[in-house]
This record gives structure tokens, C-alpha cells and sequence, in this order.
């Protein structure tokens, strides 16, 4: 019976019933059976089925299940299990609500075989994740909340005017590879970019992840984005500006990262550049280069979790993420500490970890497909990665200047999500072999090589050496209590402002126009007051006497030219 | 902070057991066992042959460099983009959560030794 619910209805049918649960174990342990319950569906699903329907005379397909939209659908719904089982001792019916809502829209959507289906489950992430900003309930929060949520249905609108224009191009709403060639392929290609963070599309990411709740930001790493790498590895495979786009993508951000202060932003920026890994494998659009994505994507989901839940935990025992305020927590919270690590590890690629296995098929096609610059640029990024993801994240926050502060370690339940987290980050790293299995196509690749190990330990080992000479010749930038400019000013304080000062010139303008016009109409009134008001020669009343003059002045002309006529 | 709390003896086990790294030296040690490290690296490259995509990595330490060079840039760009993107903390106050405060009713700050 199972097999006949689309996957996104039992998270929707189970958020529902969220309300109406007692606040407690039983709710929490609800959140962590859904899950569960989604992902034994997914996994049970026969390969290439469809669950097609009708609606308003269009042929809808909610399940499209292939080997693409199960890996995704997967590691969704595992992404789910851990966020919520992070978030055990959350009692906020929104949070819990949304959380499930936003899994559900996200797995929706990859399994929407349709544009039309895509739409409703894009703008379904949309609306349900930004109440895990909003669940803060700070001044803040809520207008980083309004931004982000302008912008991700301002995606969902895009979207909506490319697919009615795809359907009038081609009369077909289904889902498949498309070209860029037409107006409606590039609304629904800026529709996905915007979601996959594309420079300069890129603010809301950095903007609202570090606003949301604690738990909110674990969650929220693991599906917008993720999803929009699927929509563009479905739809937009191989093409090629997608090369270029990832490339910038994997490098402005590392010097962002490098900089910012508080530390939730840092592995936002950190996200934004591993998207740009993917965004490469996906124009590169190979069947090794896509495996690639989806792998990377899998392991990216996990340990960009993991490193948002050690520094979640930090927050939550101390109050801030800022790395200014942070240093020497290992003493008392080395758990969180060691699973940071893990999470650090992962994503700086070290061997046994779990970006080694993943990101290096794409790498790999990039440098088969002799694209020196582009893999060039790819390392380059790598050894970025480690400098804010792999060091700073863990350095500033356990060790470094000792801030002082003794917070206990985090609690059970955020050390089990950690812990379990972290377990599957080595596994993968360990056991590549069942997640190559899980991917869209056939996987022909040996990651553990001598050379590749070799040059992969001396690419990381000679970063971290730097790092050591940097920090003692004190060249390493400290950190400060500040933020940074990325191109969100534009809209945030420019823009604002051009507009508050024109609107301060067109006032004065309208108000000095309006000014001469009135005083032009005054005097027009006051004139013909003048002449004709109850004061005015015209109104005057003029005495008998001078109209009997008047007229016989008029007599005897008339009588002198009658005369003379 | 109480005076107790930054008592060692008070620490997880674990805590306790990583306490050497702040000893003094102990940073200095952890830097040249790094660079033993990386010269042991560098030194492997000559035991193996390479199959590079490029001939250029075929050279030996070729990754040791890259990696190298490449951080160095890192922190070098991102402290010149510092220079011309920092601004004050509370830059977009009251429209964003910079210098808000997180709530307390989200977190369960608590010392170790509470």
C-alpha cells in the first residue's frame, strides 16, 4: 500500500498530525519515524516507475523514481532523520512542523517528473523553510526572513514563467533534459540558479542560514540547494556555461569564508563553493561527472550537517558562534570537538574521510576532458576549502586563544546525531562501494591509488604547513568583530538609499512644480476676484444719476449720427 | 566563568587527556612534526611513478606547492579583500541578526561544572 503514496504526502500527512502530539518524547520520536518510514518506501520503490495523474487536463507525474531521484529522495530523507533527531529537545510546534513540511517539499520535488508538480513542491520549500528563520523570533530574524523569502519565490515565480513558456514552445510540461536556446529554458535555468546560489545570485544563502535556529540551520543546509543541483542535473546536464559558473562559484567564496567572523556564515560561504564542485561535474555532464554530483552531493549533505551541528552545539552552550568570541573549548567539549573534526575532514577531502572518494570524480573528468584551467582552479579551491572549512572552523573554535569560556559538552541527543553523522562520513570515506552503487550510472573508478592518495595528503599537509608558518609569522588575518560586504549591499543599502534620495528629489521637484502652479492659479483667482468679486469694478452698483448721463450721452450720439447719417 | 570551572581536574576525561597541546612547546612541536610530515611526503613522491592527466604533475612534489601556494593566496587575497569589504558589526543593525543576541529561550547555556 505503501508504494501508492508519493513520498512528499507522508511528510505533509505527518506534518499535520504534529500538532496535534503532545510536546515531548512522543513528538520527537514521531519526527524520527517519518523519516525512517519515507526512506524504507524510497528504498522499495521500483526503479523507472511513474505515478502519473491528472490536474486541470495536464498529465502530472509525482513519482518519477530513477536511479538520479532515488539518491537524492535518500539522502533527503536521511538528512531529515538526523536533523530532527539533533533537534530531540526542540518543543516548538512551528520548527517541528516546518522541518517536516520542508523534507517532504524537497523529496516532492525530486521525484516531480513534471514542471508543473516541480513548481508547487519548489515554492513548497520555499514557504516552509523560512519559519525555521522566523522560529527565532528576533527583529532580525524576521526581516531575514522577508529576504530570503522574497527571493526564493521570486525563484518559484521565474520558474513558473519559463515552464508556461517551455509548454507554449513545445506543449509538453515534462521534466527532461533541456537546451538553452529559448527564453523558456533560461527563466527556468536563472529559477535553479538562483537556488543553486549562483554568484551574485548567491546573498540569501549566506544571508539567512546563519539567522535561523539552531536546528534550523542543520536542516536548512541539507535541502534547497541540494535540491536545486538535482533540478539542474536533470534538466541542464552538460551544458556548458555551467563549467564556468561552478568554477567562480568553488573560489569567490573561499576568500569570504576566510574573513567572516561568525562562523555559521563560514560554512555558508563553505556550501556555496562545495555547490560549485557539483555545478562543474553537472556541465561537464558526463555519466562519471554526474556520478560525481550525486556523490558529492550525498557526502556534502552529511558533513556540511555535521560541521553546522558542532558549531549549532557551541551556540547553543555558549550563545554565539562568532570565532572572536570562541577558542579553547576542547577542554571541555571534546566530543562536539572531535566530531568537528570528522566533519573537517570530510570536507577538506582527506583520504578515509568522504569528500576524498566523491569529489574526486569530478575532478578526475575535468582533468580526462583535459580542462587544465578548470581542474587547476578545482585544486585550487581544495586547498580553499581546508583553510576555512577544514581549519578555521575547528581551530578558532576549540583551540586558538583560549576565550575562557568552559560550556559542557553538547547534550545526548545532539552527540548521537553528531556521532552518527560523523560514523557514516568515515564509512563512506572507508566503504565507497555501496553509495557507488546507489549512483545514477555505472562506476568504474578506484579512488584509493598511490598517487592519488600521495598528491591529495601533500596538497592538504603543505596547506596546513602554510597555515602553521602563517599563523607564527602572524600574517594570518585575526579574528575581528565586523562584517563584510559581499554583493547584497547592492539591494540591502545602495539601492535603499538611491531610492531614498531620489524619492527625496522627486519630492522636492513635485513639491516646487506644484508650488509654481499654485501660486499661478492664485493669482488667476485673486484677479478675477478682483474684478468680478462682491468688492470688484464689475459688481460695483453704480448710482442712477450716472446711468441717466450714460444714456443720454448714448441718445444724443445716436440722434447726431441719425442728423448728420 | 567561576574560578572552579577553570580548574583541569573538573574537565571530561577527555579534555583532560588533550591538555598537553596548550603546554608551552607543545605548538612548536606540532609545527615541526608537520613539516617532518610534509618532507616525508615529498620525499615518497620519488618512490612511486606517477600517471598524471598533465606532465606537469608528474613532477615530484607538484601537489606539495600547489597546496602550499595556493593557501598562501588564500589568506593573502582574503586579507586584501578585508581591506575593502569590512565594516562595523552592526552594518545592517536592526535588519539583520549580526549584533542581535541569540535568544536565550532557544540555547541551554550551561557551564561544565553546573
Amino acid at each position: 500500500m505503501l508504494d501508492q503514496i508519493p513520498t512528499a504526502f507522508l511528510f505533509i500527512c505527518a506534518a499535520l498530525v504534529v500538532p496535534f502530539l503532545p510536546a515531548g518524547r512522543v513528538r520527537s520520536l514521531w519526527l524520527l519515524l517519518v523519516p525512517i518510514l519515507a526512506a524504507w518506501q524510497v528504498w522499495g520503490l521500483e526503479l523507472n516507475s511513474h505515478m502519473q495523474t491528472q490536474f486541470f487536463g495536464f498529465d502530472l507525474d509525482l513519482m518519477r523514481v530513477d536511479k538520479l531521484s532515488r539518491i537524492f529522495a535518500l539522502i533527503f530523507c536521511m538528512a531529515a532523520f538526523l536533523g530532527n533527531l539533533y533537534a530531540w529537545h526542540l518543543r516548538d510546534t512551528v520548527q517541528q512542523a516546518a522541518a517536516l513540511l520542508y523534507a517532504g517539499a524537497a523529496i516532492g520535488a525530486v521525484f516531480a517528473g513534471d514542471l508543473i508538480s516541480l513548481f508547487f513542491y519548489w515554492e513548497g520549500t520555499a514557504i516552509a523553510s523560512v519559519f525555521l528563520i522566523w522560529a527565532r523570533r528576533t527583529e532580525g530574524a524576521y526581516h531575514t526572513g522577508m529576504r530570503y523569502l522574497l527571493i526564493q519565490v521570486g525563484s518559484g515565480v521565474i520558474l513558473l514563467a519559463g515552464v508556461a513558456l517551455y509548454y507554449r514552445d513545445t506543449g509538453s510540461i515534462s521534466f527532461e533534459l533541456m537546451t538553452l536556446n529559448s527564453p523558456a529554458t533560461w527563466l527556468i535555468f536563472i529559477a535553479f540558479g538562483i537556488k543553486a546560489a549562483f554568484p551574485l545570485l548567491h546573498n540569501w544563502l549566506q544571508d539567512s542560514y546563519p539567522a535561523a535556529t539552531v536546528t534550523g540551520t542543520v536542516i536548512l543546509s541539507a535541502f534547497t540547494t541540494k535540491l536545486a543541483i538535482y533540478a539542474l542535473a536533470r534538466g541542464f546536464a552538460g551544458t556548458e556555461i555551467l563549467i564556468y559558473i561552478g568554477v567562480v562559484m568553488t573560489l569567490f567564496p573561499i576568500f569570504f569564508a576566510e574573513i567572516e567572523n561568525d562562523l555559521r556564515r563560514v560554512l555558508a560561504y563553505s556550501l556555496n563553493n562545495q555547490l560549485g564542485f557539483m555545478v562543474v561535474g553537472i556541465g561537464i555532464g558526463t555519466e562519471m561527472a554526474i556520478n560525481g554530483t550525486a556523490s558529492h552531493a550525498f557526502a556534502h549533505i552529511l558533513y556540511k550537517a555535521l560541521l553546522f551541528m558542532a558549531v549549532g552545539s557551541v551556540l547553543f552552550r555558549t550563545g554565539t558562534s562568532k570565532a572572536s568570541e570562541l577558542g579553547g573549548l576542547y577542554r571541555t567539549m571534546p566530543l562536539t570537538m572531535i566530531f568537528c573534526l570528522v566533519g573537517a575532514a570530510s570536507i577538506s577531502a582527506f583520504p578515509l574521510f568522504s569528500g576524498f572518494v566523491t569529489k574526486s570524480l569530478i575532478l578526475d573528468e575535468a582533468a580526462g576532458a583535459h580542462m587544465y584551467i578548470v581542474w587547476g582552479a578545482l585544486v585550487f579551491a581544495s586547498a580553499g576549502v581546508l583553510s576555512h572549512s577544514g581549519i578555521k572552523i575547528p581551530f578558532f573554535m576549540f583551540f586558538a586563544h583560549d576565550s575562557g569560556k568552559r560550556p559542557a559538552e553538547a547534550p545526548t541527543h545532539m552527540l548521537l546525531a553528531m556521532g552518527l553523522t560523523a560514523f557514516l562520513c568515515i564509512a563512506i570515506g572507508v566503504f565507497p562501494a555501496p553509495l557507488y552503487a546507489l549512483l545514477p550510472y555505472e562506476v568504474d573508478y578506484t579512488p584509493y591509488t598511490t598517487s592519488h592518495v600521495v598528491g591529495q595528503l601533500q596538497l592538504l599537509f603543505f596547506a596546513l604547513l602554510a597555515f602553521g608558518i602563517l599563523m607564527r609569522t602572524g600574517i594570518h588575518p585575526p579574528e575581528l568583530r565586523a562584517v563584510n560586504l559581499d554583493s547584497d549591499v547592492i539591494y540591502r543599502k545602495w539601492m535603499p538609499r538611491v531610492l531614498g534620495r531620489l524619492s527625496v528629489i522627486t519630492a522636492t521637484l513635485w513639491q516646487a512644480k506644484l508650488g509654481f502652479v499654485m501660486r499661478r492659479l492664485d493669482s488667476i483667482v485673486t484677479g478675477l476676484y478682483r474684478s468680478h468679486g462682491p468688492e470688484g469694478r464689475m459688481a460695483r452698483t453704480w448710482p442712477i444719476g450716472s446711468m441717466v448721463i450714460w444714456i443720454a450721452v448714448i441718445l444724443s450720439a445716436t440722434l447726431l449720427l441719425n442728423f448728420f447719417g | 566563568m567561576s574560578d572552579n570551572g577553570t580548574d583541569p581536574k573538573t574537565y571530561p576525561a577527555l579534555g583532560r587527556l588533550l591538555l598537553w597541546v596548550d603546554r608551552p612547546g607543545s605548538a612548536n612541536r606540532i609545527f615541526w612534526a608537520l613539516a617532518l610530515i610534509c618532507a616525508g611526503l615529498f620525499a615518497y613522491d620519488f618512490t612511486f611513478e606517477k600517471h598524471g592527466h598533465f606532465s606537469m604533475e608528474n613532477l615530484p612534489g607538484f601537489f606539495g606547492a600547489f597546496g602550499f601556494i595556493a593557501f598562501t593566496a588564500v589568506i593573502l587575497g582574503a586579507k586584501a579583500l578585508r581591506l575593502l569589504i569590512k565594516r562595523p558589526e552592526d552594518f545592517y543593525a536592526e535588519h539583520s541578526v549580526d549584533t542581535e543576541d541569540y535568544p536565550a529561550s532557544g540555547l541551554e547555556k550551561r557551564d561544565h561544572d553546573a
